[in-house]
């Protein structure tokens, strides 16, 4: 398994952002649901080894992001593109993803290559020497996207990556995710559900820092048949379905122990 | 040359050696490295303070009074010049930076140590203009402590506000100097052979260092896990 987490808990003072999150992830394409302030990110920056868990387990390449030296190799196998991506304006794409190419510490003699593909895989190779100044959010979406993929990752990370994209640059970049998902784990975490319909092999579901589903799409499909749920699309109305079904369950164990 | 623009051996030329390889990428690095820490406009701006030094001792520019006037404008430039260092610690590029292999803490050490060296051969080349309070050693103790206190500030506050740990401490110094200072923390009060202020700006300088080293600059008001 590329990605193991047991009990995981991460708070921020007194806000339990993940509380006691347990998945298990091989190959394929993840997705990630949940409304906003679900713990999505939190999830992902463990993940990606920059933020230590609160407590339990958190094993990735079969290996603990605890200790300095397993830490190291995850990272040169990882790919990671936050929500937010920073970026110096002056440097080109090329430059841009290179840079980071080389931080991950892949041979010197695969960089040249392996950033072009990158680059080309993205969509951006016409704009290869262009600036990052001069490049449109949706461009920059797509250059953070080749910075995250230029190592081949086992392990890709993605916070919204199609953020900013317009419909026809995210058909071609969830044809993407589909092939790098052959080989590899990748975690999409996202808010637009026909990403997840489309790409994804497995769906998970957060709200108030825990799991409330994990399955195929289909699964979570089904669990919005027959319901009243609101949602335009299959996928939405059993991701309704299954929200309100959690929070209702969570409502009333909350009247419970406060009976008790 | 490929159709992103990256040196490739050319058709039929026979490979770089394996170790020739890597330290090409390892200047490649520092390169890109130092480009998006805006090092080259750091160099300039350093330039222009040894330019200015000199001209202030060259001149005779001097503010009339006790200790705090006459150390002020050679105090002033070396805590500006601790100022560019510390700013230089903000990178652009946050936590994808950060989840990278191993070199990050390497190139963070190595341009804090570089630019304070630099900084300070720059600010001795200034200084040869006249006669500098305290010579070039209190410069060295001067610009490496307060360098500390801005590399300290970036770690805490963020690099774009590494500027204000250099900038506070030398509001600090210049209103102890109106009194009679005794402790080794106000380094700059005490004669350029002093042991006690000597250590202290050592310790801070190495604090700074070793944080910048360790942690990084402060990014988005987040605290990650040292590399």
């Amino acid at each position: 398994m590329n990605v193991e987490l047991i009990d995981l808990t991460r708070r921020f003072g007194r806000t339990h952002a993940v509380a006691g999150v347990s998945l298990q992830a091989g190959p394929g394409v993840f997705g990630l649901l949940g409304p906003n302030g679900a713990g999505k990110t939190s999830l992902l920056r463990m993940m990606a080894t920059v933020l230590p868990p609160t407590s339990g387990r958190l094993r990735l390449l079969e290996r603990d992001p605890g200790s300095l030296g397993p830490r190291r190799v995850i990272r040169r196998r990882l790919g990671y593109l936050p929500q937010n991506l920073g970026y110096y304006p002056g440097f080109t794409v090329t430059e841009f993803v290179e840079y980071f190419a080389l931080l991950k510490d892949m041979p010197p003699g695969r960089v040249p290559r392996a950033v072009a593909a990158a680059i080309e895989q993205v969509g951006l190779a016409d704009r290869a020497k262009a600036k990052l100044r001069t490049l449109s959010g949706g461009m920059l979406r797509r250059a953070g996207i080749a910075q995250a993929i230029v190592n081949d990752p086992e392990l890709l990370l993605l916070d919204e990556p199609t953020a900013g994209l317009d419909p026809e640059q995210r058909v071609a970049f969830r044809a993407v995710l589909r092939g790098l998902g052959e080989w590899a784990t990748v975690v999409v975490s996202t808010h637009l559900v026909e990403d997840v319909g489309a790409a994804c092999t497995d769906v998970a579901l957060m709200d108030a820092g825990k799991l409330v589903f994990h399955g195929t799409p289909a699964e979570l499909i089904a669990r919005g048949e027959g319901s009243r749920a609101a949602g335009d699309a299959p996928l939405e109305r059993g991701y309704s379905a299954v929200l309100a079904a959690a929070r209702s369950a969570a409502g009333t164990r909350s009247a419970t122990e406060t009976r008790a | 040359m490929t159709t992103t623009g990256l040196h490739e051996p050319l058709p039929g030329a026979a490979p770089a050696p394996r170790a020739e390889r890597r330290a090409v990428a390892a200047l490649r690095l520092a390169w890109l490295y130092l480009v998006s820490r805006r090092v080259p406009a750091a160099l300039g701006l350093l330039a222009g303070l040894a330019a200015l030094l000199w001209s202030a001792l060259h001149w005779h520019w001097g503010i009339a009074g006790g200790p705090a006037a006459q150390q002020f404008i050679s105090l002033s430039i070396e805590a500006g010049a601790a100022a560019v260092i510390a700013v230089t610690a903000y990178g652009p590029f946050g936590e994808p930076e950060r989840a990278t292999g191993r070199w990050l803490p390497y190139l963070r050490l190595g341009e804090a140590a570089a630019l304070t060296a630099i900084g300070y051969a720059a600010l001795a080349a200034g200084a040869t203009g006249g006669l500098l309070p305290g010579g070039t050693l209190a410069l060295l103790r001067n610009l490496a402590g307060i360098t500390g206190i801005g590399l300290l500030t970036a770690a805490v506050l963020g690099g774009a506000f590494g500027w204000t740990g250099p900038i506070a401490y030398l509001v600090v110094t210049e209103v102890a100097l109106t009194g009679n200072p005794t402790t080794p923390w106000v380094w700059s009060a005490r004669p350029p052979h002093d042991l006690g202020g000597a250590l202290c700006a050592a310790l801070v300088f190495a604090a700074g260092t070793a944080a910048i080293t360790l942690f990084g600059a402060r990014d988005s008001g987040r605290r990650s896990s040292p590399e």
